[in-house]
Parts: structure tokens; sequence; C-alpha cells
């Protein structure tokens, strides 16, 4: 009985704590929605050229560059009241999201 | 008259390769000689960054040129707050910034 509980509360401890980190791609796309508008549905077509692509770069560079601009380290008069409204979770989704969409961007020497 | 335009003609031309350096035509040939500073990390593929935190350089190879443009500005400006980038943005004028934009771009069309 007593083992029974404690395995019943360890598996719900990983569980909250896995969903804390996890990165979801699937559950960013349903997030990306506004990212759409200028960075283009694919990720890789933004609407300015002063807009970025983020297909297929690194999940933890966009995650930084979300961070970055909800804590405001990045000041970008568009983007951080953009970041201001993600979670932690939200940033993760999205990073991982745009970083599995494959696009034009290569490591260039 | 003819006179004239030709003063005229004068004046648009010095007023053209005053305004060129503002609009700073990138000229991807260029750009390739400047890259010495950046290749060190973002031409190696999966290199991270280890200061003041750890995550993978961005890619810039088919980037958009005018993001290379407005990230290097906001680098030199102090608006984006990395301190190795900082450094190194605030060496490079205007056209560098341009020709490197240039020349990170094409890697895209190819």
């Amino acid at each position: 009985m007593n083992k029974l509980l404690i395995a019943v509360i360890v598996g719900a401890g990983f569980a909250v704590a896995g969903g804390a980190v996890a990165a979801d791609a699937a559950a960013g796309k349903e997030k990306s929605q506004t990212c759409a508008a200028c960075h283009g549905p694919d990720g890789n077509t933004p609407m300015t050229p002063e807009f970025p692509k983020l297909a297929g770069q690194p999940a933890d560079y966009l995650e930084k560059a979300l961070r970055d601009y909800k804590k405001g380290a990045r000041k970008n008069p568009m983007m951080m009241p953009m970041a201001q409204g993600l979670s932690k979770q939200d940033i993760k989704d999205l990073a991982a999201y745009y970083s599995s969409l494959k696009g034009d961007l290569k490591v260039k020497y | 008259m003819k006179f004239r335009s030709l003063a005229i003609a004068g004046l648009l031309a010095v007023l053209a390769s005053v305004a060129a350096p503002l609009l700073a035509e990138g000229d991807p040939a260029a750009g390739k000689n400047k890259t010495s500073m950046c290749a060190g990390c973002h031409g190696i593929p999966g290199f991270r960054a280890a200061y003041p935190e750890t995550y993978h350089v961005p890619k810039l190879g088919g980037q958009n040129p005018g993001y290379i443009v407005a990230a290097l500005k906001a680098y030199k400006a102090g608006e984006r707050s990395h301190p190795t980038m900082k450094a190194i943005a605030s060496s490079l004028s205007e056209q560098d910034m341009a020709d490197l934009a240039a020349y990170y771009a094409d890697a895209g069309r190819k």
C-alpha cells in the first residue's frame, strides 16, 4: 500500500517536472499563428527583409531570443510585447516548432 | 544653359555619392573578405556560444540581408546584449554590415 502510494507520488512528480521542461513542436505549431503573420507561414518567408527567417534555426537560440525579448535584454518594439505574452512552455514549444522546419538557413563559412 | 545643366548634373553626382553610403548597397564579394571574425563561431556546424549563456549560435547562411544589418546595428547600439557580438559589431561600418549581409544572404539562393 505504502509502496503504491510512493510510486504514484513519484510518478506524478515526474509528470509535473516533465511538463515544465519538455518542448512540444506540435503544440508550438498551434501557438505560431501570431508569428506567421510576420515571419511567414513556413517560417522561411518573412513579410519584410528586416524580419528574420526562423525555419531551421537552433531551438536553444530561438528560446534565448524569446527569453531576452521577454525580459527586455533584447530591445525591439515589435517583439518585446509579443514575447511578454509567452510562458516558458510557449517559448519551448515555439522554438521546437520553428527549429523543426526546413528552410533556407544553413551554416555558411 | 549648357553650363547650367552640367552644373546640375555635377550637383546630382555629388549628392548621389553622399547618399550612397547611407543606403549602403551590399557587395557579397567584399563581404566574403570580411567574414574572418564571424567564421570562428558561425562557420562551424553545431557550434555553441559558451559565454554568457550556452546555446547554439544562429545560422546566417540564407538569412534575410535586412535582418542581418538590423541585428548588427542593434548589437552596436546596445539593444542586444551579447558581449562578443557587441564588440564585433562596434568595429563594423555600415558598408561592412551591408557587405556581410549580402554575402550571407547569397547562400540561400545557391
